[in-house]
């Protein structure tokens, strides 16, 4: 790896090692101290040409699908690292003073930054450690038995003042049953020895001749439930049109256990 | 009845842990002195007839905990739970607060260059931290500090347990003090407002 920033159009694999995912990165001062680190660069001599180019390619293929939030913390960094580079092509006086170079906040915040990532081991040491004391009742006990015996104190006077105060039970809800029942199985037989003999069936032949809301509804569960084993194809040419049902990829394998059944004249 | 089995008993049937103050209420005639006193006794007593638990100074609480070697024992029990892990946002939040305590969330987000709102509110939620005090400038920020939960949660007596910056790896030098006397220039908080809003905090 050469000193000098790769130019923009170098090879993929000169840019290799320091293609990273962002995903493990907390935010742009941990990726900033990432690429230094790994590269073994001295801190206080930053090539900022070079680390700024690593940067915003490490950017480049994640900025869109990031929460927009993080994607402005990450382009903050790039912003000041553009302006830093911008501050180092100025005429600087020929002793320059490390107070007066332009990299030194930057290099005043990735140094505490690093500092507290020091701080992170320890707390994760002390926190792996304290996890492996253990306080009482962390242990799960022999289970209760369900209900211990009751010794009953009460006289059956007392029970039946009790259960006097008991409100009357509320009317039970009235639940008609409909006059004519159907289940979608029975739709399904229906549709399947239908698919066995015809090339194609219109859906409203599935409901039409009970004329009820409930054959509707057990047709087309009965519909989709053939359509989910691939048994079926459903054809609709424009909305509100009829709707057609064909016999699907596996219409050979399903039709067999069909045709086994009484037919029943619908048509 | 012998002071020490009162401050054991007291601390057996204790599932958190307590202070030297707490478990001399058990006992008219026991004070913070020798509960200290007796809890030491314990200790040694225990490390000497190997007992599989000890009794662990947590924050300024004591608490009877098994010791780390059992471990791979108790963890077998499904019930047991599993050591908990901070993520990587909070352990850094957290290692900023306990070094920079008491500080704001904007110089929150100056170390670590990302927000820290989201992260301050959980760690809030799990009272690892609390408002400690109200900073001075705009708007008066709130102050943050970590909570004795924090110890607890890391196992540490205070925050003297934490290596001194000097001791960490990264040596800062004439940065790290330049850095540090600004800091300390620019927000000091009012003490005797902090403190009092620590205390209503508290209660």
């Amino acid at each position: 790896m050469t000193p000098s920033a790769p130019a923009r159009d170098a090879s993929p694999r000169a840019i290799e090692p320091f293609q990273v995912t962002l995903e493990r990165f907390e935010g742009p001062l941990d990726l900033l101290l990432h690429l230094i680190r790994s590269q073994d660069i001295d801190i206080f001599d930053i090539p900022i040409a070079r680390i700024t180019e690593q940067f915003v390619l490490a950017l480049e293929d994640e900025l869109e699908t990031m929460p927009i939030e993080r994607a402005g913390e990450f382009l903050e960094m790039a912003a000041t690292l553009v302006r830093i580079k911008a501050q180092l092509l100025l005429p600087r006086p020929e002793q320059p003073d490390w107070e007066e170079d332009p990299r030194a906040e930057l290099v005043r915040r990735l140094l505490e930054y690093e500092h507290f990532q020091d701080v992170v081991h320890v707390l994760e040491g002390a926190e792996a450690q304290r996890g492996r004391h253990f306080a009482k009742g962390y242990v799960e006990g022999r289970p209760v038995p369900a209900l211990a015996p009751v010794e009953l104190q009460l006289t059956l006077t007392d029970f039946l003042s009790v259960a006097a105060r008991i409100p009357e039970p509320a009317p039970p809800i009235e639940i008609r049953p409909p006059s004519q029942t159907v289940t979608v199985d029975e739709k399904v037989s229906l549709l399947r020895r239908l698919l066995a003999k015809t090339k194609r069936v219109a859906f409203d032949r599935l409901f039409k001749p009970w004329g009820t809301r409930a054959h509707a509804v057990a047709a087309l569960l009965a519909a989709l439930e053939l359509a989910k084993q691939q048994a079926l194809r459903i054809e609709q040419v424009k909305p509100f049109a009829s709707i057609w049902l064909l016999p699907g990829d596996r219409k050979q394998a399903q039709s067999a256990a069909a045709g086994a059944e009484t037919a029943e004249e619908i048509e | 009845m012998k002071v020490e089995q009162i401050v054991e008993a007291t601390l057996f049937a204790s599932q958190t842990p307590l202070t030297a103050d707490e478990v001399a209420r058990a006992d008219e005639n026991l004070d913070a002195e020798s509960v200290v006193a007796a809890i030491q006794a314990l200790r040694d007593a225990y490390e000497e007839s190997e007992r599989a638990f000890q009794i662990y100074q947590l924050g300024d609480g004591y608490q009877v905990l098994t010791r780390p070697e059992y471990a791979p024992y108790l963890e077998r029990f499904d019930s047991v739970p599993r050591a908990p892990h901070l993520s990587p946002a909070a352990l850094e939040t957290l290692a900023i607060i306990a070094y920079r305590n008491p500080i704001g969330r904007i110089e929150i987000e100056e170390v670590r260059g990302v927000s820290a709102s989201s992260v301050l509110r959980t760690l809030l939620d799990w009272e690892l931290v609390e408002v400690v005090g109200r900073g001075e400038g705009l708007g008066r920020p709130l102050l943050y500090g970590v909570t004795r939960k924090f110890l607890e949660h890391f196992g540490l007596k205070d925050l003297s347990d934490l290596p001194a910056p000097d001791e960490l790896p990264v040596v800062l030098g004439e940065l790290q003090q330049a850095m540090e006397a600004e800091l300390e220039s620019s927000e000091k908080p009012e003490t005797p407002a902090a403190q009092e809003e620590a205390e209503e905090e508290a209660t």
